[in-house]
């Protein structure tokens, strides 16, 4: 691993609105929300502008609410399709400074730059790549520069909108130990709750406590907090880690209301070859399948089968969505249909017993898995935090997957 | 045909042979059990494709009456309701007759019991072993050589030899060696008195030696093991136990067994059991069942186990002395408490050469010429 990497985490400024105000410039200095389809989000803020943030608009909050505090503001449906597309520019434009582009949400991402740089300052060619988003796709940014992810992360939090802010390692005493515990990347309400109870109510104070406390209180997570306080990460910009998800699902609208049971079985035929295929792509097995029915009345269920095998195949995956399907339909007319693969595994992480005649094969890479291993004791790379790591994205939305897969299949397809 | 008869021996004698029959028989009548009384002796027979179990209960011994009247005779009566017949009989002694068209009566008491029989001449001919193979072993030895290796059989049919348990006798030694290619399971005992005989690739079916070990009760006394090409017979005064031999070739499995080590470990036992069975209190819903050795300087094991969704246990034992070089290995801990309770010492010594290779245990005293080995699981 060097030393002295160069990071960017690239964070578009309140995106959805920026994206709408961008298609119509009318809206520019207005307060704008985006809520969800009524029905589906009970009229909750998804994002909302700076303007309508300066009012105390704020995103989960329920329209009634937002309303009181802002009447007039401008609430609009979101237009999933404008969304991916800016989104998909704003990382092909990233992605000409580096090939390490990590995206994190369909609004951020990291960019490893340290060997793209060249002779350029780093603060000049952020300013540069903030510049050509702002102009070419009318969308402001901010973008945190820092030797890691996590000080990234942390900086470009720090001034919004369209803010560049370096944190340098050694200015994260007085940049960044000040601000409160909650404040921190990866620190949730609960994790806050309990480092409190130790009295730790600034990022500073969790660096400055000793890594047994840290680690009886949340394992390992403890240490790895207590790493990011002090300014330790040393996760690399994956542009591969578009994979940690924890379901696929794919899921369709049909042309018209159906209760013909063959015709409802090609369907699910379709989905799961979708699904089959997306989970091969990612290299995941899955313990869990999951269908979702959707009635002529809107009326919609999901149903599960926790299975005692791993499954990877489209025959697997349909024969089980099927069978479910049999056991749970009314009979009504269908509307929508989902398949759903849960409880992925990395095929890469799952266990491998050994067989005694023939371990031999595996045996002659001892030397190569043990210096694998050590390199991640090194580093830190649990290989269990791979698919529990949740992504920290305030909007983990089915779309928001979606769009990491269609990202990732462009970068797929263009190699 | 009639006899009386005391309900006791009879309920054992049928308990015995119920557990060659099958619910599925090959041929219809074999969901019967045979009953043949002659004048000294009245003998139950149950069979499946597999195994044939007899029972012979005698009409008196050790000055104990076991059959107070025999007119001799035989039939084949349905098993699926015997026991239970027999069991809920309200008198200690039963009266069980059988006239010209095989309709059996079962008396005890008030209570009468008509069945249909069947002809004994419908009922598969047994074979007759012939063969000057055989040795004798102590009942209670046996059950302990089953118990020590019948667990490390494969229960999948992917490789079928290895769903039994390999039998060998070579220079006066009995080797029993079980694997399901993950584990294995090896026991060696000293024979004096096989007047030279030997022989190789004896491969009988798990599920066999697991029903003979139920039915053998933990005596001192001798039984009998006669074998042939295909099939074998255990036999002791009142029990015959006939199994068929799986077919194939046993794989040479000694070459499989490492002969050096890197790391010893020397550690108690109970110990181990007991830090393993907690470690994989969290592995148990994960279906691989993993947990993570590690050593630590001379004397300490580290054993840790984590799933993902749930959570992390890690404990520290401390053994009786650690040397070689340091290791770190994860395993099954299932395979790894089967093979600590087959040992059954107080303390064991594990020979480890390397994380991805396989590790032996054997107990620490070297008077049990037992052996346990394990292969690890590759973590990625």
């Amino acid at each position: 691993m060097k030393k002295g990497r160069i990071i960017y985490h690239v964070d578009m400024n309140s995106f959805y609105a920026s994206v709408e105000m961008a298609y119509n410039p009318k809206l520019k200095g207005k307060p704008v929300a985006i809520a969800g389809n009524p029905e589906e989000r009970r009229g909750i803020v998804v994002t909302s502008s700076y303007e309508a943030r300066a009012k105390g608009v704020k995103t989960t909050m329920p329209l009634w609410q937002a309303f009181q505090h802002c009447p007039e503001l401008i609430v609009l449906k979101p237009n999933f399709d404008r969304y991916r597309e800016a989104s998909r520019h704003m990382f092909s434009i990233l992605s000409e400074v580096t090939p390490i582009v990590q995206p994190v949400s369909i609004d951020e991402g990291y960019m490893d730059v340290t060997d793209y740089v060249g002779s350029q300052n780093p603060i000049k060619l952020a300013e540069e790549l903030q510049k050509r988003v702002l102009n070419e796709l009318d969308l402001p940014s901010s973008i945190g520069i820092a030797p890691n992810k996590f000080l990234a992360k942390m900086a470009s939090d720090m001034k919004k909108p369209l803010g560049i802010t370096v944190l340098r390692k050694r200015e994260i005493k007085e940049k960044l130990w000040k601000l409160s515990i909650g404040e921190m990347y990866g620190v949730g309400q609960k994790t806050a709750d309990k480092l409190k109870k130790l009295d730790i109510e600034t990022i500073g104070d969790l660096a400055l406590k000793d890594v047994m406390t840290l680690k009886n209180l949340l394992g390992i997570n403890g240490e790895r907090l207590h790493q990011r306080a002090n300014g330790i990460d040393d996760r690399p910009v994956d542009p591969d880690a578009v994979n940690d998800f924890k379901s696929i699902g794919n899921s369709t609208t049909l042309p018209y209301d159906m209760t013909d049971q063959q015709e409802i079985n090609r369907i699910f035929d379709q989905l799961s070859e979708k699904v089959a295929d997306r989970m091969e792509r990612k290299e995941v097995v899955s313990e869990n399948i999951q269908i979702m029915i959707r009635y002529h009345d809107r009326k919609t269920i999901t149903r599960s089968r926790q299975l005692r095998e791993f499954v990877e195949t489209k025959q697997e995956i349909s024969q089980l969505a099927k069978q479910l399907f049999q056991q749970h339909w009314n009979e009504d007319p269908v509307r929508l249909l989902g398949v759903t693969a849960q409880q992925l595994t990395a095929k890469d992480e799952m266990f491998k017993q050994l067989d005694l005649f023939n371990y031999e094969k595996e045996a002659e890479k001892e030397e190569l898995y043990l210096t694998v291993d050590q390199l991640k004791e090194k580093y830190g790379d649990n290989t269990f935090v791979k698919l529990k790591s949740q992504r920290q994205a305030k909007m983990s939305t089915s779309f928001q997957k979606d769009f990491l897969n269609e990202y990732k299949n462009n970068q797929n397809n263009s190699k | 045909m009639k006899i009386l008869i005391e309900r006791e021996p009879l309920m054992a004698s049928i308990q015995n042979v119920m557990k060659a029959i099958s619910s599925k028989p090959t041929i219809p009548i074999l969901s019967g059990i045979k009953l043949e009384a002659n004048q000294q002796e009245v003998t139950l027979t149950g069979s499946n494709s597999d195994i044939t179990i007899e029972s012979i209960i005698p009409s008196e011994e050790d000055g104990v009456v076991n059959i107070h009247e025999i007119v001799p005779g035989s039939v084949v009566i349905q098993a699926k309701f015997l026991p239970e017949i027999i069991r809920k009989l309200p008198e200690n002694q039963v009266e069980l007759s059988v006239d010209d068209d095989m309709n059996v009566l079962i008396k005890s008491g008030h209570a009468e019991f008509k069945l249909n029989g069947q002809d004994t001449e419908e009922y598969p001919q047994l074979p007759v072993l012939q063969t000057d193979n055989s040795f004798h072993l102590q009942i209670d030895l046996l059950k302990m050589l089953i118990r020590q290796t019948n667990f490390a059989v494969s229960v999948s049919e992917t490789r079928p030899i290895l769903t039994g348990v390999h039998l060998k006798l070579e220079n006066e030694q009995l080797e029993l060696v079980a694997t399901d290619s993950h584990r294995l399971a090896s026991r060696k005992i000293n024979m004096t008195d096989t007047d030279g005989l030997t022989f190789n690739n004896v491969v009988i079916p798990g599920k066999s030696l697991s029903e003979l070990n139920k039915i053998l009760d933990d005596t001192q006394e001798p039984i009998q093991i006669s074998v042939t090409d295909n099939q074998i017979l255990f036999r002791t005064k009142h029990l015959y136990f006939l199994s068929r031999l799986l077919d194939g070739n046993y794989p040479e499995t000694s070459r499989l067994i490492p002969n050096q080590s890197k790391t010893v470990v020397n550690v108690n036992s109970k110990d181990l059991i007991e830090s393993i069975d907690r470690a994989s209190l969290l592995a148990k819903d994960n279906r691989n069942n993993i947990v993570k050795l590690v050593t630590q300087g001379q004397n300490i094991l580290q054993i840790t186990s984590h799933s993902p969704e749930i959570g992390y246990v890690e404990e520290t034992l401390e053994t009786n002395a650690i040397e070689g070089e340091e290791l770190k290995i994860s395993f099954n801990a299932k395979y790894m408490i089967d093979a600590l309770k087959a040992i059954g010492t107080d303390q064991v010594s594990i020979n480890f050469t390397g994380a991805m290779r396989p590790f032996i245990m054997q107990p620490d005293e070297d008077d049990e010429p037992i052996l346990q080995l394990i292969t690890p699981v590759r973590t990625y």
